[in-house]
C-alpha cells in the first residue's frame, strides 16, 4: 500500500527552527516530525511513502537515506518546481501512487500530529464503498478552519464551508485522506486546492465520506500549537501506559527523556516536557511545558516553561525562560538572564534580558 | 623611491558566516561581503581602491566563509579588474592581527615591502596611494587611517591620540567609556613586514604567561588575557595599544566620508555614499535619464544594464537597481536597493528600503521607512522572494524570506 505526505514549503511559521532544518525534520517529542507519520504508515503495512516537497530536497533526501534502511520502507520524493497547492502534488506523483493493485492510497499532511487510526480508516473506506474518505476532528473554534458538514449516520459529506460566520458544525478537515486511484483522474497538474476544488466535486456526487477522529489531533505548524501538541501527544502516551514516559521523584506528569540525556540532582521536570538526545540538565533546574532539543545544556538553577529550546543551545545559570520563548539552533542565553517570549534566531548570544516578547535577529 | 622592487600586497578581511548576525536578514541569503552596494558587491569597493596602489602585486581576501562561497567571485573579479585576487579561508578565528600572521607565508610570497590591511565592511574613499606616500616619510611599522567624528559617537570605535606635528600614534583605546579622543580608527592600515614580528611577540608572550606555574595574584585577576589562545591576536588591543608612543605607528587623517557597514540600514546609507562617489570618479556608471525612452532620474542612480525600467517611472535619488529587475509604469523609487530579479508593479512606491532578490511588489503598494539608517526598523528590509500584494503598505518593518504580505504592517518583524 502507498502513501503521500504533503510536505510543502518553507515552514515560515515555525521559524526560527526552520531556518536550520526543513520543517518535516524539526523534532517533535524527540523524533523528526515526519518520522511520526512514516512510522504510523509503516505499522499498518504501507510499503512506499512519497514525500511531496518543494524546498531543500537535498537535505530531505540525505535524511531519508538513513531512515529508509532503518525502517525498511521505501521513501521517495516528488519535487514541485512551482507550488501546486494541496491537490496538485498528487497529480505530480501519480505514477508513484498508482500500481496494478488498484488499492487506495493515504494522503497525510506533514504538519499534523495525531492518533492515526489508519486501520479503522481502511475498514471505514471499504464499508461505505465510496471514492474517498477523509478524517475529521472536533474542535472548539470551527470558524478558524474549514468545516465539514456530514450526514450523521453514514458520514457522507454534504458540503465544505470555509471559516463559517455562523455555526454549521464543529468538525474540521483533519488532513488525513484515503483515496481511490480514480481521484487522481480529477486532478490536473496545476496549482489546485483539494478542499476547495476536488473534494466538493466528489461530495456533490455523494462519493466522499468522513470519519471522526477519536483521539488527539493538532496542527503543529506554529510554536504555540507545537507546545499544545506535545501536551496532547504525551497525554496519549500516558493513556496507552507507554513505557517511554519518564518516572522518578523528580518527574511530574508526562515527561519524555531520551536515554542519552543526563538530568542532575534536585531538578523538577514536568509536566509536558520532552528532553532530546545528548542533553545535559544540570542540578536544580525546573522545566515545565517545554521542548529541549538535541545537544542542549541547561545550567544550574535555571527555570524554563512554555518554551522551545533549539538544538545545541545553552541556557545559563539562574536564567528564567518562559512565555513562548523560542530559541533557534546554537543560541546561548547568559547566566541570570530573563526571557519573556523572546524569539531568537540561530547563532546568537543573549546577554541582556528580554522583558517583553520580541524577535532577536 | 618606489622602484620596481617595492611590491605591495593588500589584504582584505571579510569576516565569516556566524559572526555577523547584525546583517540579517540579508545575510541569510548571501555572505555580507558579496552584498551589492551601488550595484557592486561590498568587497568590490576596497578591491577597486587597491588598484590605485602603485606596484600592487596581489590582493588576498581572508575570511571564515567556505572557499566555494568566494570561488566564482574571485575568478570573475580577477578577470574583470585585471588584478590577481585570492581567497584564503581561516580554519578558525585568529583575531584581526592573528589572521594576517596566520597567512604570512602566502602574503610574503613575493617579498612585498608594504602590506595594506583593509576591513571589507568599511565604507570610505580608501586613500591608499596617499597613505603609502606618507608612510614612507614616517618610516614606522605601520600607518593607520583615522577620521574625526563627533565626541558622542567616538566611544563606539577605537579612539586614537596622535602627535599633531609628527603624526605619531601616542595612545590607543578600544571603545572607551570616557572621552579620550574624537579621532577614530577607520579599519584601514598600512604595514611593513615588521608587523609579523610584532604579532609573533604577542603570541610568544601569551604562551609564556600560560606556562608559568606561579603567576602573581594581580595577573590571576585578568580574565581577558588568560582566556585567549596564543594564536588569537587582536590588532587594536594587542598591538596598537601597547606599541603606541614607541615611534612604531603613525596616523593619516582623512576628511572624506567614512562609515561601518554593520547592518542592512547602514548598507543602504553606504550604497548612497558610493553612488555619490561615482558621480565624481566614474559618472559613466550612473544612470543619466537622457532620451525619450528612459525613466526620469533624480540624483545618483545605478541601473544594471539588464534591468527594465518603464519610462513613466521616476527613480532616485540614491537608488540602485540590480540585474533583471523589472520596474513597472508609474513606479517611484527613492533611497533604495532593488536586488536581482525583483518585479515592481505599476504605481508602487518604495522609499528607504531594500527589496530582496526575486521579490514582487504589487500595484499601488507602498514599501517605506523613516530612513533612519541607524534605527533597528529605520529601513524596511524585504528578504528573498517576498511578495507584497496589491495596495498593501509595509512601513518600518523587516520581512524574512519567502513570506507573502497580504495585510499592511508597521513596525514589525515578520519571521
Amino acid at each position: 500500500m502507498k502513501a503521500l505526505i504533503l510536505v510543502g514549503g518553507f515552514g515560515t511559521r515555525l521559524r526560527p527552527l526552520t531556518l536550520s532544518v526543513p520543517k518535516p525534520l524539526v523534532d517533535f517529542a524527540n523524533k523528526p516530525m515526519i518520522l511520526h507519520q512514516i512510522e504510523a504508515l509503516k505499522s499498518i503495512g504501507v510499503t512506499e511513502v512519497v514525500l511531496a516537497i518543494n524546498y531543500q530536497p537535498e537535505v530531505m533526501l540525505n535524511f531519508l537515506k538513513d531512515f529508509e534502511a532503518k525502517l525498511e520502507i521505501k521513501i521517495t520524493c516528488s519535487q514541485e518546481t512551482e507550488p501546486l497547492g494541496t491537490a496538485g502534488p498528487l497529480a505530480l506523483a501519480r505514477d508513484k501512487l498508482i500500481d496494478e493493485s488498484g488499492e487506495p492510497f493515504f494522503v497525510l499532511n506533514s504538519d499534523v500530529i495525531s492518533e492515526y487510526p489508519l486501520i479503522e480508516m481502511i475498514e471505514f473506506h471499504k464499508s461505505h464503498g465510496g471514492e474517498a474518505s477523509i478524517m475529521v476532528t472536533k474542535v472548539d473554534e470551527p470558524s478558524k478552519y474549514g468545516v465539514v458538514v456530514t450526514e450523521e449516520s453514514t458520514g457522507k459529506v454534504e458540503r465544505f464551508v470555509e471559516k463559517p460566520k455562523l455555526f454549521v458544525g464543529n468538525k474540521i478537515n483533519a488532513g488525513i485522506y484515503l483515496l481511490n486511484p480514480s481521484v487522481l483522474d480529477r486532478i490536473q497538474l496545476r496549482p489546485t486546492s483539494i478542499e476547495k476544488e476536488i473534494f466538493p466535486k466528489i461530495a456533490a456526487e455523494g462519493k466522499l465520506y468522513a470519519m471522526v477522529l477519536l483521539g488527539f489531533w493538532m496542527d503543529i505548524g506554529q510554536p504555540k500549537d507545537y507546545i499544545t501538541g506535545l501536551r496532547l501527544y504525551l497525554d496519549s502516551l500516558r493513556k496507552k501506559a507507554s513505557p517511554k514516559l519518564a518516572t522518578g521523584t523528580n518527574i511530574i506528569g508526562n515527561v519524555l527523556v531520551d536515554e542519552s540525556a543526563k538530568i542532575g540532582e534536585g531538578c523538577l521536570i514536568g509536566p509536558d516536557v520532552a528532553i532530546g538526545p545528548g542533553c545535559v540538565v544540570e542540578s536544580g533546574v525546573r522545566l515545565s511545558c517545554c521542548t529541549v532539543m538535541r545537544g542542549v545544556r541547561i545550567k544550574k538553577h535555571a527555570c524554563i516553561s512554555s518554551s522551545i529550546i533549539g538544538w545545541h543551545s545553552t541556557v545559563g545559570q539562574w536564567a528564567r525562560v518562559e512565555n513562548m520563548t523560542i530559541l533557534g539552533e546554537d543560541v546561548h542565553v547568559c547566566d541570570e538572564i530573563y526571557s519573556n517570549g523572546g524569539v531568537v534566531l540561530p547563532h546568537k548570544e543573549i546577554k541582556s534580558s528580554i522583558l517583553k516578547p520580541e524577535i532577536v535577529m | 623611491m618606489g622602484g620596481s622592487e617595492e611590491r605591495v600586497v593588500a589584504v582584505i578581511m571579510v569576516g565569516g558566516p556566524t559572526k555577523g548576525t547584525r546583517f540579517r536578514p540579508l545575510s541569510l541569503n548571501t555572505p555580507k561581503p558579496l552584498f551589492p552596494l551601488a550595484g557592486q558587491p561590498m568587497v568590490n569597493h576596497p578591491i577597486s581602491a587597491c588598484k590605485k596602489i602603485p606596484n600592487l602585486a596581489q590582493i588576498y581576501l581572508i575570511g571564515l566563509y567556505e572557499e566555494r562561497d568566494f570561488a566564482l567571485f574571485v575568478s570573475s573579479i580577477s578577470n574583470e579588474l585585471r588584478v590577481p585576487v585570492r581567497y584564503l579561508k581561516e580554519d578558525k578565528p585568529h583575531g584581526s592581527a592573528g589572521g594576517l600572521y596566520n597567512f604570512r607565508d602566502q602574503i610574503m610570497e613575493e617579498s612585498p615591502s608594504h602590506i595594506f590591511l583593509l576591513n571589507c565592511d568599511v565604507c570610505c574613499s580608501f586613500p591608499l596611494a596617499e597613505m603609502l606616500v606618507v608612510h614612507r616619510s614616517y618610516g614606522g611599522m605601520g600607518t593607520i587611517l583615522v577620521i574625526k567624528v563627533s565626541p558622542e559617537s567616538a566611544s563606539q570605535f577605537g579612539e586614537l591620540v596622535a602627535d599633531p606635528v609628527t603624526n605619531e600614534l601616542l595612545h590607543y583605546t578600544e571603545k572607551p567609556e570616557t572621552f579620550v579622543s574624537d579621532r577614530i580608527n577607520c579599519g584601514v592600515y598600512l604595514f611593513t613586514p615588521d608587523i609579523f614580528t610584532a604579532v609573533q611577540d604577542v603570541s610568544s608572550q601569551r604562551k609564556d604567561r600560560a606556562t608559568l606555574r606561579r603567576i602573581s595574584s594581580f595577573e590571576a585577576l585578568q580574565p581577558a588575557n588568560r582566556s585567549l589562545p596564543s594564536d588569537f591576536v587582536r590588532l587594536d588591543q594587542d598591538i596598537l595599544s601597547p606599541l603606541a608612543g614607541k615611534k612604531q605607528f603613525y596616523v593619516y587623517e582623512t576628511t572624506d566620508y567614512w562609515e561601518q557597514i554593520k547592518t542592512p540600514g547602514m548598507s543602504l546609507k553606504c550604497s548612497g555614499l558610493y553612488l555619490a562617489q561615482f558621480r565624481h570618479t566614474s559618472p559613466h556608471l550612473l544612470a543619466s535619464g537622457e532620451g525619450m525612452k528612459t525613466a526620469a532620474i533624480s540624483g545618483n542612480v545605478y541601473i544594471h544594464p539588464s534591468a527594465k525600467v518603464h519610462p513613466t517611472a521616476k527613480i532616485g535619488p540614491s537608488a540602485s537597481i540590480s540585474a533583471n529587475a523589472r520596474i513597472g509604469a508609474g513606479v517611484r523609487l527613492v533611497n533604495c536597493i532593488i536586488l536581482d530579479d525583483v518585479e515592481i508593479k505599476e504605481n508602487a512606491v518604495v522609499i528607504h528600503a531594500i527589496v530582496g532578490w526575486k521579490s514582487s511588489i504589487g500595484r499601488w503598494s507602498r514599501v517605506q521607512a523613516s530612513g533612519d539608517h541607524n534605527a533597528k526598523l529605520g529601513v524596511t528590509i524585504l528578504g528573498e522572494s517576498v511578495m507584497v500584494e496589491d495596495e498593501v503598505v509595509v512601513i518600518n518593518s523587516i520581512v524574512l524570506p519567502n513570506k507573502t504580505m497580504n495585510v499592511s504592517v508597521q513596525e514589525e518583524i515578520i519571521l
